[in-house]
This record gives structure tokens, C-alpha cells and sequence, in this order.
């Protein structure tokens, strides 16, 4: 009975936000639902912003006050990791990649997000079904794939100019496969292999990079949004009808929009994170080079 | 590819989805980072400015302090002098005084003296001359004689020699 409960809910759950797979609205061609999320996103932090900027003054108001705190916090977030010189040029997209990624991330915990939407035979939108083949009219955009692999594969391409233009083609090849440390002579050419060995490793991590970035961030906020459709549709799953069934599916997932609030928190700032990181990583041994180029 | 589509990945859907960032990346800069950053460093600057002549308003203040002290000084040096030499000039001017009221007391004190002395004769003379008069007369009454001029004038002469004894 109880392993018959959890596949139901887990069957159940599979459903959330219309699969995996981000599908196509109906009749709108092959714009997807959380493409439909992503372009109500950006309309959102567009006119925020340009609310609390267009007056800018010295003394801020509420709004420029906010963007302020916020724009503020995070340059100084990122300038101690990447450093003052490298800062400027890699603060707009991160910044960016943070504040897209929480609106996305929060996005999915609006009430008709993955839940309002098309089920089969019903012409005009209804609410979630509980049937396999409901296509939600919004799913946060973060979960779908090719919102986080876009997300990585722009961060992917701006490392790879910031990288190229502090090291240059050969710098770069020069820092992931040569001897470091300030070696020279003998011991250097008898580490050269370790050191090339390491390169290639390094090479296959820096590929992995961006998936890994992507697989975490919609693996996370996937899971999320399959969590909250699991706890809302557990009454139903459970026997609960009526009035039951309602209060269940409001308290129910109560805690866990909470734990989602914080999710979608963490998930954004542990992918800026290791897009600062992997910044730093790359200009820190050109600064290093340097230095050692001035003595 | 192969697993990428097991998760839903498609070309189309990837390519909008990153011209979608690449969009949100420009407005977040034109509207957001690039006004407030320039905002941040106008107020850092106008804040380093503040300081800076805030500091240079501190340092004219102690020169002007220093300044006003000086002058301070210097007018309670000429004070002090000023009423030092008054002090000497009144002290001088008292003692001319004082010795011009003593030198005109001793003149007046003389005068007086001079002018008392006068009287004093005067009187002196009136009184030899009632009394000459009276001693005549009362002379021509006891002894019942008409006194000449020569007996008048030897008994005034008489009787002003006795007096002046």
C-alpha cells in the first residue's frame, strides 16, 4: 500500500511543470512555457529598473535605494573574489546571471505558475488536472534546460574572452599545461609531463564546467517545483476530497515554499558564485605572472 | 547530444533562450549597472570632495585661528603698552599738577598774608589815629585848655609811640 502511495505521488510528480522537458504551448508554435516565463522575467526586471533609474538622484528614493543596496552588495561581492582589476569588465553578466536566476528561481513559486495551463479535450486554460498530458501555461525558466545551459554557455563564452585577453592564446595554454611555481631548469622539464597530464584534466574540467553549472541549477529548481506539486496533489494522492483535499493542498506545501524561497536563494548565489570563482581562477595567475614579470 | 536531449535540450529553444539573457544583460547594464554604478562613484567622489575640503576648511580655520591669535597678542601688547604710558602720562601729569596747586596755594597763602598784613596795618593806623583822637580829646577835656595844632600833633605822636610799644 505505502510503496503503491509513493509511486502514485512520484507518478504524480514526474508530471510537475509538464515533464522535463520545457513543451510547446499549443497553438503558439515552438514557444515554450518557460521561454513565455523567461520573456515575462526580463519584462519584469526591465520595468523595475527603469522605475527606480530614471530619476536617479543623489539622494535615493525607496526603489533607487533598493537597486542601489543591491548593485552595491554584489560589486562588492564580486570585486573580493575576482579583484579590483578584473572586477568591471565581469560584474555586469554576473550580476545579471544573479538577478536573472532569483527572478526565475522565485518566479516558479507564484500561485498559477505550473499549475494554470492547457489540459486535453479543455479549450480555454484550466488548472492543473493531475493528467500527463496538462502543458502548463508558465514553468519557471530556470527549470528548464536550456535556460541554465544558455545561462552557462554565456557565462562559458565570457570567461573565455576575459581569459584570453588577460593571458592571451599561448598565456592561457602556458597556464593550464605548464610547470607553475616559479620552476625553472631541470626540475622544470622533469615536471613538464605531471604538469601537461594535469593540463588535459584541467581542459576536461573546464568542459565540464558549464554542465555542471547547468545540471545543478535545473536540477535543483526542477526538483523544487516537482516538490511543490507533489505536496499540493498529496491529499488527492492520499483519499482526501473536498474541502479536505483543498486545505491539504494549501498547508501542505506551506513549509516547503519556505524551503523553496531559500533554494532559489542559494541556487542563484552558488551559481555566481562559481562564475566569480572560475574567474578569479583564470586572472589570478596572470596577475601572479605579473608580478613575477616586474621582479 | 544524446543525454542533453534527454533533458529537453533543443537547439531552438537554447538559441532563444540565450539571446533572452543576452537582452536581459543589456538592459540590466544600460538601466541598472551602468547609472547606478556611476551614481555610486558620483557620491564616492562628492563624499572624497567633501572630505577633502572639509579638511582644507580645518586647515584654514587653524590658520586663521593662529592668525586671529597673533593679532590678539600683538593688540594686547599695544594695549598693555598704551596703558602702561598712559599710566605714566597720568602719573606725570598728576605730579605737574600737584605742584602747580601747591605753587599756587603758596601764592595765595601769600597774597592772603600780604593782603592780612595790610589790613592789619591799616587797622592798626585807623586805630592810632581814633585813639590819638580820643587821648586829644579826653587831654582838652580834663585839662580844660584849647589844644593848638603843635599840642594835637605832640600828643598824636605821643600817643602813637605809646601804642606802637
Amino acid at each position: 500500500m505505502q510503496i503503491q502511495l509513493i509511486d502514485q505521488t512520484f507518478s504524480h510528480a514526474i508530471l510537475a511543470a509538464g515533464g522535463i522537458n520545457a513543451p510547446h504551448i499549443p497553438n503558439m508554435g515552438s514557444l515554450s512555457n518557460s521561454i513565455v516565463m523567461a520573456i515575462i522575467v526580463t519584462v519584469v526586471i526591465l520595468l523595475f529598473t527603469r522605475m527606480a533609474t530614471r530619476k536617479m538622484a543623489l539622494v535615493p528614493d525607496g526603489k533607487q535605494n533598493f537597486v542601489e543596496f543591491v548593485i552595491e552588495f554584489l560589486y562588492g561581492q564580486v570585486e573580493g573574489i575576482v579583484g579590483e582589476k578584473v572586477a568591471p569588465r565581469v560584474f555586469p553578466l554576473l550580476a545579471t546571471l544573479f538577478v536573472f536566476i532569483l527572478s526565475a528561481n522565485w518566479s516558479g513559486l507564484i500561485p498559477g505558475v505550473g499549475t494554470i495551463g492547457f489540459a486535453e479535450g479543455v479549450k480555454n486554460l484550466s488548472i492543473d488536472p493531475h493528467d500527463h498530458s496538462f502543458v502548463p501555461l508558465f514553468r519557471p525558466a530556470t527549470a528548464d534546460f536550456n535556460m541554465t545551459f544558455a545561462l552557462a554557455a554565456v557565462f562559458m563564452m565570457l570567461w573565455v574572452g576575459i581569459t584570453i585577453k588577460e593571458l592571451g592564446v599561448i598565456g592561457f595554454f602556458k597556464h593550464v599545461f605548464a610547470p607553475k611555481g616559479g620552476l625553472s631548469g631541470g626540475l622544470w622539464w622533469a615536471l613538464l609531463p605531471i604538469f601537461m597530464f594535469v593540463g588535459v584534466i584541467e581542459i576536461i574540467s573546464i568542459m565540464f564546467r558549464p554542465v555542471t553549472l547547468s545540471f545543478r541549477l535545473v536540477g535543483n529548481v526542477y526538483a523544487g517545483e516537482t516538490l511543490l506539486h507533489s505536496m499540493s496533489g498529496i491529499g488527492e494522492v492520499m483519499g482526501l476530497e473536498g474541502i479536505w483535499a483543498f486545505v491539504s493542498s494549501v498547508v501542505v506545501p506551506l513549509p516547503f515554499y519556505f524551503m523553496e524561497i531559500l533554494v532559489g536563494l542559494i541556487q542563484a548565489i552558488v551559481f555566481t558564485l562559481l562564475c566569480a570563482v572560475y574567474v578569479q581562477l583564470s586572472t589570478e595567475h596572470d596577475e601572479e605572472g605579473h608580478e613575477e614579470g616586474g621582479h | 547530444m544524446g543525454i542533453l536531449e534527454t533533458f529537453g535540450f533543443t537547439w531552438g529553444k537554447f538559441t532563444a533562450q540565450v539571446f533572452i539573457i543576452l537582452i536581459v544583460y543589456a538592459i540590466l547594464k544600460k538601466f541598472a549597472f551602468g547609472p547606478v554604478l556611476a551614481m555610486l562613484e558620483e557620491r564616492r567622489r562628492r563624499i572624497a570632495d567633501g572630505e577633502a575640503n572639509l579638511e582644507k576648511i580645518r586647515e584654514q580655520m587653524e590658520t586663521a585661528e593662529a592668525s586671529v591669535q597673533g593679532m590678539l597678542d600683538k593688540a594686547n601688547a599695544d594695549a598693555d603698552r598704551l596703558i602702561t604710558e598712559a599710566k605714566e602720562s597720568a602719573e606725570s601729569v598728576r605730579e605737574q599738577k600737584t605742584q602747580d596747586a601747591i605753587a599756587e596755594a603758596g601764592q595765595i597763602i601769600a597774597k592772603a598774608n600780604e593782603a592780612a598784613k595790610l589790613e592789619h596795618e591799616q587797622l592798626m593806623a585807623e586805630l592810632k589815629h581814633d585813639f590819638g583822637r580820643l587821648v586829644i580829646d579826653t587831654t582838652g577835656k580834663v585839662t580844660g585848655k584849647i589844644l593848638d595844632e603843635s599840642d594835637q600833633e605832640r600828643i598824636n605822636q605821643e600817643t602813637a609811640g605809646q601804642v606802637a610799644l
